[in-house]
């Protein structure tokens, strides 16, 4: 796991970013782009930046499912909770990658090295049901590919 | 050299249109042919992508789903002179799917190179521009007033009095916002424009950015979207090289420019005071209402916030005039609208046509009825929030009021199909366990009132005193409609009300499958 990002490293990624034009978003997506997540001492360089407060800059950054205040897993599985993939058994997916992780959904390993997360439909559902794994599309699961794909992402993590 | 067409959509992608781009770059040369492959925007027939066109004399013969795989033989069987065959579909154009459409909005959607303004224009792109920089701002309004164009993300409110009333506000800074936050699950259409057509928004946009005294627009688009972002970023930058935004747009004295923003999922910044919370950088909260965004909207200006699809809908009507637009449609529904299809349907995707059009021939017609064979049991239209009509309404057309009069609701024009192994009782607890999800937290009957809506269905599921839990479910519905701050609430009982009404048996029995709760 990395360090915390400096400051002056912070300050140079932000600095682009003006007060009242409505910049905390994209500031947001700059730095969790660049470190995966929002450090605690990113959301002070951003509000100094952009001439408010720490508070707000949280309240934005907890808002948001997309924006994680913690480095994230080696390995994320995002399981689709669209309906197209409800209809093809995603529910029956969910249930078997959850058994076989040991997480609950939203849940990381002990050791933060994978995790499974709740995804939005993001259209691609001609490969219903499926999970991201890193992003990257699995379609057309079935339950015993989940456990395998599952037990995949456990035993690299071990 | 001949012209090939493999599409750039996310929806194409994601079933392999890269490798196939790559393969016929590749396989092509070595057998002595140069081609260009040309990455278009999706045609809207899923089953058949990735979707390969070839330019011939006779016009584009497509072939779909085509693999990797499937290259080195369709080239040798002729595919580049367009040769019947094996995934041959003959001319695009003729597939009844599209053939049988009204296209307006979608028009150019996956038939031109989505980044090039001279294949645009030489498809009757910036008509529509170049007639609004001819008119005042108070004529545009009144040619869109006069098209009879409501809003496309679910309200329904008449876009020419939207943009009158901001046209009226004192000058000073205006705003033009795109909700492009198209989180209903099972919708694509903003996002096969964004990708497919970006330039019909941005003259969309700059029209009505003219028309109200606007010199700033953004459009929001969600994070699931990110090809999508990219793809309408790129368009910006190309209109702005090009002298179509900026300073003076076009070499007129109007202003205007766009910046894109992307979301980070929350299905309530679709909701246009949220987004506009969002948009200034703060929790994506609802508003109250009064002001409404078009006299106090962005930091406090006013401001048009419409769906991505009433703006796409502008250019046709300025460049064809308000009545070839409202030809179109009936009652006080006019011109088109893009349906998607989706779910348990054998052939899923685009649909634009005149209002009017029954679910049935939607459904039957165009989607081919289920994907699984089985008896079609419940249609969702409007996404997550609409209610679940059954099978014996499928007949009614594809109108606001008519939809309405059967308790439906049109939304952003997504209809998903279930079939008879859905359990109603199953979907309506998901409805309420997405309301509690996705809820802001403002108001108090959608925060908590979802909550205990999943717990009271819970209750029924389990058979726990079901008279009385269903009548406390109704209540809890009134509650939840007549007092919420905005449509989540307020559309949340949709989906409850109108599974308990037309599907009352699945409400008896014990649940078809366990639940477990599955919300984050």
């Amino acid at each position: 796991m990395q360090a915390e990002p400096s400051m002056q490293e912070l300050r140079e990624l932000v600095a682009e970013f003006r007060p009242n034009r409505g910049h905390v978003m994209p500031a947001l997506h700059k730095v969790q782009d660049r470190y995966g997540y929002i450090p605690r001492v990113a959301m002070d360089v951003i509000a100094r930046q952009l001439n408010t407060t720490p508070a707000l800059i949280y309240g934005a950054a907890t808002f948001y499912t997309d924006f994680r205040l913690h480095p994230r897993p080696e390995t994320e599985i995002s399981w689709c909770s669209g309906p197209a993939c409800r209809l093809k058994g995603g529910d029956r997916i969910r249930e078997a990658i959850q058994q076989t992780l040991e997480v609950p959904l939203g849940g990381e390993s002990e050791d933060g090295r994978y995790g499974l997360h709740i995804g939005q439909c993001n259209g691609t559902c001609t490969e219903a049901p499926q999970v991201w794994v890193n992003e990257k599309v699995v379609g057309n699961l079935t339950v015993s590919k989940a456990i395998r794909l599952a037990r995949d992402v456990k035993g690299e993590a071990e | 050299m001949t012209r090939v067409f493999v599409p750039g959509d996310a929806a194409a992608l994601s079933v392999g249109a890269e490798e196939v781009a790559e393969a016929l770059a590749r396989e092509a040369p070595a057998r002595g042919v140069s081609i260009e492959i040309i990455r278009n925007g999706s045609r809207g027939m899923f089953w058949l992508e990735p979707l390969v066109e070839v330019e011939t004399a006779a016009g584009r013969i497509a072939y779909g789903p085509v693999a990797p795989a499937d290259v080195p033989a369709l080239l040798d069987g002729g595919l580049l002179e367009g040769k019947p065959g094996a995934l041959c579909h003959g001319l695009t154009e003729a597939i009844p799917y599209l053939a049988n459409q009204e296209r307006l909005t979608f028009a150019r959607c996956g038939v031109t190179d989505p980044f090039s303004l001279d294949d645009y224009r030489a498809h009757g792109g910036y008509r529509g521009l170049a007639r609004a920089l001819a008119l005042t701002p108070a004529a545009i309004v009144e040619e869109v007033a006069a098209s009879g164009l409501r809003g496309r993300g679910g309200a329904g409110f008449p876009t020419g009095i939207k943009w009158r009333t901001v046209l009226e506000q004192p000058a000073g800074q205006k705003y033009i916002v795109a909700n492009a936050d198209e989180g209903d699950s099972g919708t694509f259409a903003d996002r096969m424009l964004m990708e497919g057509d970006p330039f019909l928004l941005i003259e969309g946009m700059t029209i009505a950015g003219i028309a109200v005294g606007a010199t700033k627009g953004y459009i929001y688009i969600r994070s699931e979207y990110p090809h999508a972002f990219r793809a309408f970023s790129r368009a910006i930058h190309i209109a702005r090289e090009a002298g179509l935004l900026g300073e003076r747009v076009s070499g007129s004295a109007h202003a205007f420019d766009i910046e894109a923003r992307l979301g980070a999922g929350a299905y309530i910044c679709g909701e246009e005071t949220s987004l506009l919370e969002s948009l200034e950088g703060k929790r994506g909260l609802v508003r109250y209402r009064p002001p409404l965004p078009a006299i106090q909207g962005l930091f406090g200006q006013p401001t048009v916030v419409n769906n991505l699809l009433s703006f796409a809908a502008v250019p046709t009507i300025l460049a064809e005039g308000a009545a070839f637009y409202a030809n179109y449609g009936m009652g006080r529904s006019r011109g088109t609208m893009p349906l998607q299809l989706a779910g348990n349907m054998r052939r899923g995707g685009l649909v634009e046509k005149a209002f009017g059009i029954t679910m049935r021939d939607a459904i039957e017609g165009f989607g081919g009825g289920t994907a699984s064979g089985r008896p079609l049991r419940a249609v969702q239209v409007g996404g997550p929030l609409g209610a679940y009509l059954p099978e014996s309404l499928l007949d009614t057309p594809i109108d606001y009021e008519a939809l309405a009069a059967v308790g439906g609701m049109l939304g952003h024009g997504g209809i998903v199909v279930f079939d008879d192994t859905v359990d109603m009782a199953r979907q309506a607890r998901f409805a309420m366990e997405f309301c509690a999800a996705e809820s802001c937290g403002k108001c108090t009957p959608c925060r908590i009132g979802s909550t205990r809506g999943v717990e009271v269905i819970d209750q029924v599921l389990a058979r726990a005193d079901v008279p009385a839990n269903l009548a406390l479910l109704d209540d809890l519905c009134e509650v939840l409609a007549d007092a919420s701050l905005c449509a989540l609430g307020g559309l949340t009982p949709n989906p409850v009300r109108s599974a308990l009404r037309h599907f009352p048996e699945d409400f008896d029995r014990a649940p078809a499958v366990t639940i477990a709760a599955t919300s984050g």
